[in-house]
């Protein structure tokens, strides 16, 4: 186990080294020069300026020297200063990782409190009318975009009471209520879809469970049907079940680029997104690594749960 | 001398009457058993002949702006206009193409992709596996979003941009899967007898093998199709996906049209809508399919 552990440890910076290289490699195919971009009206007839910003981003030396340039520096937390804005991106991308994360906390709860009660009675109710309503009910769940669902969230209130969304994100400083309840809907457009998934998950592998030899046993013994359910049928299922529940944690810690930005909540997803289209290469390829690396990290504790929920499993 | 042995097919021979009685007859199961993948097909039917048949379809060009800017629903313009006079029936109609198109052919694309390697990988096993786990690994972790986003600008946007993007996000996933799936047939007796008789590792995997997971590709094509067309929708939405004179339902919902969403919702309805059906009768049909093919879940469905 504890060898198993160290190798995936191990493994983790290998990977997350890989995605940068590939990452340092398609930012700089990015069409567009972002030094020209920043200089705007001034670097159209000023050859030497843009020279000049160009050096500051390191831009005029080989491939690997600027790899290695960004690499010292990264590998200790420092992502160095953005090329569009000039600030420093390690700040900014702390502050909103954290809100990132508060999202991405609430909508997990969100998305175990609706998806395995609804996979649970879907199973228990197998080939029954509440079994087909509410497997139709998590197949919308997973087709319908969340883009959709959340513009529909943010437009369908105001054309009809003229109530919209606040615009402007309150932080966890200024107003701990406020801040909170402006996360609740993107949270649960987001674990409308996440909950899909996992109420899929637990039906099947429920309903697997539920035809197994020592199922049989325990209600040949005599016990309720709901100690059967609970204590022998769905802790036999909770493996599948955390997979996807891990799956659905890495995308969404990840930040949702397109959610975050229709809610406008400053998280990683949003810095992400704005980062490409402003051909910001220093902040795109931060927020990747910091993407790869939590995605990456939260894939290695599921598999040391495994081991924790069934016993039998020894790596 | 290689001797033809005949893999040995998961599906169980079919007694009876042959040709088109027998399919004839399995269709019919397909449709009492799988209600709802019936459905899914029928929608999906719908779909097609809006896309072949657009030009037939549409009440005015899709692209041609006209003088009723903004106009809700009406007898001429069935769901009314855009900013710029667009009738949005028209590009409803016109939006099944793109969604189809680049949904089928991502598929296409991340199946083989996924398919060679995964196989490689499970069959082979030793370096082959570890290397080609690796690159998954490293493919998987990439935001898929994100990777499509960096894509798409570094690209420029066009088709050939959007079904490079997204199925190298699904060929990791398709493989992943197909993996384990050989990994469980690599120690089968029909695998061990061809080697015996002396076949090719390639023989062994493509004629062998393949065949073998073939049930798992299909419902693995299934339910990547949905994904892959929503995908598709979110980079369009993002102003990255298709160029500018395509009508495309990602596209319609997303850049500049949203300001003007709260006045005029069924902007956003009608595009939403169809996407979300269409990935709603993909799904249905995954579903049919994963059923009647996976035989592992097939007895999960005899419940207590």
């Amino acid at each position: 186990m504890r060898t198993y552990i160290l190798r995936r440890l191990i493994l983790v910076p290998f990977i997350v080294f890989v995605v940068s290289v590939i990452t340092f490699m398609f930012v700089r195919i990015l069409p567009g020069d972002v030094a020209v971009t920043r200089l705007g009206a001034a670097g159209q007839n000023c050859d030497t300026c843009v020279q000049k910003v160009r050096e500051s981003l390191n831009l005029d030396k080989p491939y690997p020297e600027q790899y290695w340039l960004w690499f010292k520096d990264a590998i200790r937390g420092d992502f160095g200063l953005s090329a569009s804005s000039t600030q420093e991106i390690t700040p900014e991308l702390r502050e909103r990782a954290a809100v990132t994360l508060q999202l991405g906390a609430i909508t997990i709860l969100f998305t175990v409190l609706i998806g395995v009660p609804i996979g649970v009675i879907s199973a228990v109710k197998s080939g029954r009318a509440t079994d087909y309503f509410l497997r139709f009910f998590s197949i919308l769940g997973l087709s319908v975009p969340n883009f959709w669902t959340a513009t529909l969230v943010v437009i369908l209130p105001s054309y009809w009471w003229q109530w919209t969304p606040a615009q402007k994100f309150t932080t966890i400083s200024e107003d701990p209520v406020k801040h909170f309840v402006l996360l609740v809907l993107p949270a649960l457009v987001l674990a409308l879809t996440a909950s899909a998934y996992v109420a899929r998950i637990t039906r099947s592998s429920m309903l697997e469970a539920l035809t197994s030899d020592h199922v049989r046993t325990a209600r040949a013994k005599g016990l309720r049907e709901s100690r059967v359910v609970f204590d022998h049928v769905f802790r036999n299922s909770l493996i599948p079940l955390l997979t996807v529940i891990g799956l659905q944690a890495g995308l969404i810690l990840g930040g949702s680029i397109i959610i975050e930005d229709i809610f406008s909540i400053p998280g990683m997803g949003q810095m992400a997104g704005r980062a490409v289209f402003d051909r910001d290469f220093m902040t795109v390829q931060a927020v990747t690594v910091v993407i790869a690396a939590v995605f990456m990290f939260i894939t290695l504790i599921v598999d040391v749960t495994y081991a924790w929920v069934d016993p039998r499993i020894r790596y | 001398m290689a001797i033809e042995v005949p893999a040995v097919s998961v599906v169980e021979p079919q007694l009876g009457p042959s040709g088109l009685g027998r399919r004839m007859r399995s269709v019919r199961r397909f449709i009492r058993r799988q209600p709802l993948g019936t459905a899914g097909i029928l929608i999906i039917v719908v779909l097609a002949v809006l896309a072949i048949f657009a030009p037939f379809l549409r009440t005015s060009d899709p692209n041609e702006f006209g003088d009723d800017v903004i106009v809700s629903p009406s007898a001429d313009h069935w769901f009314g206009t855009n900013r710029n006079g667009q009738d949005i029936w028209s590009r409803v109609v016109y939006g099944a193409r793109p969604s189809l198109a680049v949904g089928l052919m991502t598929v296409a694309a991340a199946l083989v992709g996924g398919t060679i390697l995964g196989l490689t990988a499970g069959y082979l096993g030793g370096l082959a596996d570890l290397v080609i786990s690796r690159v998954f690994e490293v493919l998987n972790s990439f935001p898929a979003v994100l990777f499509g986003l960096v894509v798409g600008v570094a690209l420029g946007p066009g088709l050939g941009t959007v079904i490079l993007a997204i199925s190298i996000v699904f060929t990791p996933a398709i493989g992943r899967i197909l993996r384990s799936g050989v990994i469980a047939e690599r120690n089968r007796q029909y695998v061990e007898a061809a080697r015996v008789i002396g076949a090719a590792e390639g023989r062994v995997m493509f004629r062998h093998v393949l065949p073998n997971i073939t049930p798992l590709i299909i419902v693995l094509a299934s339910t990547t199709l949905p994904a892959a067309i929503l995908t598709e929708a979110a980079l369009s939405f993002l102003g990255v996906g298709l160029p500018l004179d395509q009508a495309s339902w990602g596209k319609d919902l997303g850049g500049q049209t949203r300001s003007y969403f709260t006045l005029a919702p069924w902007l956003a309805i009608f595009p939403g809508v169809a996407l979300s059906l269409t990935v709603v009768a993909f799904n249905l049909l995954g579903d049919a399919l994963r059923d009647e093919l996976d035989p592992r879940l097939r007895n999960t469905a005899f419940r207590s």
